[in-house]
């Protein structure tokens, strides 16, 4: 991108920024339509300079880039969350995202000690502890054993945790971001742990990381065999390093920080292992002081994503698309209904897209706006029966100290100029 | 492609420099003759039968035992110049079809790399011009070998075999010395503790000098950086504070990450004993122990039990209320009148570079 075309785009975000935060000026909007239709619109009556130049040549961008009119479509943190970059979360831009699957570039990352950068011909895989014999794998030995693809969506069990307390953060990016949704390619996990031969006692299974954080948690025995996969491909390409290469483990439908990323060794024992992210993190605080373990399924879930706090309703009343996502570690996504009052009244929505097991769907709802405030909701119901609650039903059992799996259904309030505000409702 | 060449004579190479290692046990081949006995004969006066003598077989062309009968492949096999060797012998008696497809042999090869190598070891006892073959390594390494690469990339699958029985036969037996530089876990039991100890004493020094820039002097945290100590009876607060000594369960946690994580950016670096008196002292932080002289070793470490270990239950999520009962949604007049809101967004301005005032929760 030229350094010109970057400032003009700087301005453009700027202004749309201001644009947003002032509310939208509906009228402006549809005098400059008015206009263009009695002179004609100058998008199609006037030469453009993309129709009269030539563009770039095949070896411009050998490694593509989206549209520079998309620069905005980016991961954000919220800084004041966790104490340093190396050891935080950003968010997937869901706002502007839609199908099921989450580019590559713009999935959200959760880090304990900074992106670990791995030659893949220094990385090894190593199965120790109760198996007939210790193993190590290269990569090159990984990519040997028989290979599946898999699309599953990997959620933080924290994506929510924010919200609590009530609503606080005004957009999906934020709200709901720590998901993302990619079809992955590797080896099953139970075959390495074949390989090795599982000891009798062999009834737990630890993944660590070869990060500065030397990330680890423990996993039932009955998962690792069941779906676990040892990813080395994400949508097609190998992984990201934010996203573990050479490899991470995927752990479907189960909590995001059990998906161990830069893997370097799986260990089979008798016993979990109680390691920090599995006692002082990631145990949900119950009102009476007690604490919940092993929460690893991430419950039924979903979102509005568009229109949303980052994504307002700009085109006044008339037809209008609600699209959003939605998803259940216990399986496929059966429903999913959205009420335009706060809940008051449901309709069922139309899922579009494949809709695979553990994998983010995609739903829509279609509908005449008359430009009335709206408060949109939508409750997804997963195959195993689980029926999306309200936040409300969670924190009555729960609380509001649990920080992770808050699945309670979200709220966005649509004022009649189309912006869109987080709140709660009675 | 030439990079790929050198790189599969690189590998070829180490293999067969490797190969030594498998060095078989004559004695241990006898017994894995029998299977093979069924058919062969080997010794004083062997004759061919179901299958070829096999006297002289280290050295000999593939197919040329007079009056026997082969298969047509084996006689292609001989012709196209394939002699037996250690390592053609390797590779036929693991899987027989895969080296020479059309073989008479039926059997279905041995499974264990071990049993090879022995019993290789034993046909060679029957091989005087064996003992005289260059070693693996020395050939390897000539040009010859470079040769026969280059003109016969398939010969990459003479990659190393397998060093274990295994239903893939891929990757290779970890070293003890492998298995414990990684191995560092410690379970609640104990199990995964080193030899060790350390004090209170030594602890607040290792402290001081490697833990309180974040976490400060006493664990009371720096910024957001966790705290470590104090929050006792705090659990059941607005804002509960979740340190070691009022929520964590296991004590085994707290040496387990500082000497797997800790110091942050400089992780690995403290010794096994610097992780016990950093622990101990992180225990006085937090009164769980109170004399500054204590000593916490891998001796008493699990005679120790933070006191919140109780406090921790299973996932129960299934049984509450909004999720028991499973029962049809609401979809028309689900709430008595018109909807209120109650609260709206905190945070109305979240772009990254906000310098809003934060009051939200956490979530680390």
């Amino acid at each position: 991108m030229s350094k010109q075309s970057r400032e003009n785009l700087d301005k453009k975000a700027a202004s749309r920024r201001r644009f947003l935060q002032a509310g939208i000026a509906g009228g402006a909007t549809l005098a400059a339509a008015a206009t263009a239709r009695a002179a004609g619109d100058p998008a199609i009556t006037e030469v453009q300079d993309w129709n009269r130049y030539l563009g770039d040549g095949v070896d411009a961008a050998p490694y593509g880039q989206p549209s520079e009119f998309e620069a905005h479509v980016v991961r954000r943190d919220v800084p004041w969350l966790t104490a340093d970059p190396v050891s935080s979360i950003n968010f997937t831009p869901l706002h502007d995202l839609d199908g099921i699957i989450t580019p590559n570039g713009v999935c959200f990352e959760r880090h304990h000690g900074g992106t670990a950068i791995i030659d893949p011909a220094e990385h090894r895989l190593m199965i120790n502890g109760l198996v007939d014999k210790q193993l190590v794998f290269t990569m090159d030995d990984l990519k040997r054993f028989p290979r599946e693809n898999r699309v599953y969506f990997l959620e933080c069990a924290a994506n929510s945790g924010m919200e609590w307390r009530g609503a606080q953060l005004n957009g999906c990016q934020f709200t709901h971001g720590m998901v993302h949704c990619v079809v992955y390619t590797g080896v099953p996990l139970k075959y390495l742990l074949e390989e090795a031969g599982v000891k009798t006692n062999g009834k737990w299974v630890l993944a660590e990381g070869a990060d500065a954080a030397a990330m680890t948690r423990s996993i039932p025995m009955e998962k690792a065999l069941e779906d676990c996969l040892v990813a080395f491909k994400m949508n097609g390409e190998a992984l990201r390093p934010e996203q573990g290469y050479p490899i991470r483990l995927c752990v479907p439908g189960w909590e995001g920080n059990m998906w161990v990323k830069w893997l370097r060794r799986i260990e089979v024992g008798d016993e979990p292992w109680a390691q920090r992210e599995e006692t002082s993190k990631y145990t949900d605080l119950l009102p009476d002081g007690t604490a919940r373990r092993h929460t690893w399924v991430m419950d039924v879930k979903s979102v509005i994503t568009s229109p949303s706090p980052q994504a307002p309703i700009t085109h006044g009343r008339g037809r209008t698309v609600i699209s959003g996502l939605a998803w259940s570690g216990n399986g496929k996504v059966t429903r999913v209904d959205v009420s335009l009052d706060g809940g008051r009244n449901w309709q069922t929505a139309r899922l579009d897209g494949p809709s695979l097991s553990k994998a983010l769907h995609r739903f829509y709802f279609d509908f005449d706006w008359d430009g009335s405030p709206l408060l949109i909701q939508s409750r997804a119901m997963d195959e195993a029966g689980f029926i999306q609650p309200t936040k409300n039903e969670l924190r009555a059992v729960r609380g509001t100290n649990s920080i992770y799996h808050n699945n309670g259904i979200q709220t966005w309030h649509v004022k009649g100029d189309g912006v869109v505000e987080n709140v709660e409702v009675s | 492609m030439l990079k790929y060449l050198k790189a599969a004579l690189l590998t070829a190479t180490i293999a067969a420099v490797a190969a030594p290692a498998f060095a078989g046990d004559p004695e241990e081949g006898a017994k894995v003759f029998r299977k093979c006995a069924a058919c062969h004969s080997i010794g004083e006066g062997a004759k061919s039968r179901v299958g070829p003598e096999l006297n002289e077989l280290l050295g000999r062309t593939a197919g040329t035992v007079d009056g026997f009968k082969y298969s047509a492949a084996m006689v292609a096999a001989g012709e196209g110049g394939m002699v037996w060797d250690e390592q053609t012998l390797t590779h036929f008696l693991v899987k027989p079809k895969d080296l020479v497809k059309g073989t008479k042999m039926a059997f279905a090869g041995l499974r264990k790399s071990t049993d090879v190598a022995n019993v290789i070891a034993y046909l060679k006892t029957f091989s005087e011009g064996a003992a005289e073959a260059p070693a693996e390594g020395e050939a390897a390494a000539s040009g010859g070998t470079e040769v026969a690469m280059a003109e016969k990339p398939a010969a990459a699958a003479d990659a190393p075999l397998p060093d274990h029985e295994g239903v893939f036969g891929l990757g290779r037996l970890a070293t003890d010395d492998e298995v414990a530089a990684w191995d560092m876990d410690v379970r609640p039991d104990g199990l995964g503790l080193p030899v060790g100890k350390g004090t209170v004493a030594d602890g607040e020094v290792l402290f001081t000098e490697n833990c309180a820039v974040c976490h400060g002097d006493f664990g009371e945290g720096v910024g957001r950086w966790p705290v470590l100590a104090g929050g006792q009876d705090t659990l059941t607060d607005d804002r509960p504070v979740k340190t070691i000594g009022s929520y964590w369960p296991y004590l085994s946690t707290v040496y387990d990450y500082v000497r797997r994580a800790m110091p942050f950016g400089n992780a690995r670096s403290l010794s096994d004993d610097d992780v016990y008196a950093i622990t101990a002292y992180l225990l006085y932080l937090n009164d769980i122990v109170t004399d500054e002289d204590f000593e916490l070793s891998n001796e008493n470490f699990t005679d120790i039990h933070l006191p919140n270990e109780a406090n921790f239950k299973e996932d129960d999520r299934a049984q509450e209320p909004q999720y028991a009962e499973k029962k049809e949604p609401c979809m028309k007049d689900c709430k008595p009148g018109p909807v209120e809101i109650t609260m709206t967004a905190r945070v109305l301005d979240v772009t990254p570079d906000s310098d809003e005032e934060n009051t939200g929760g956490g979530i680390d």
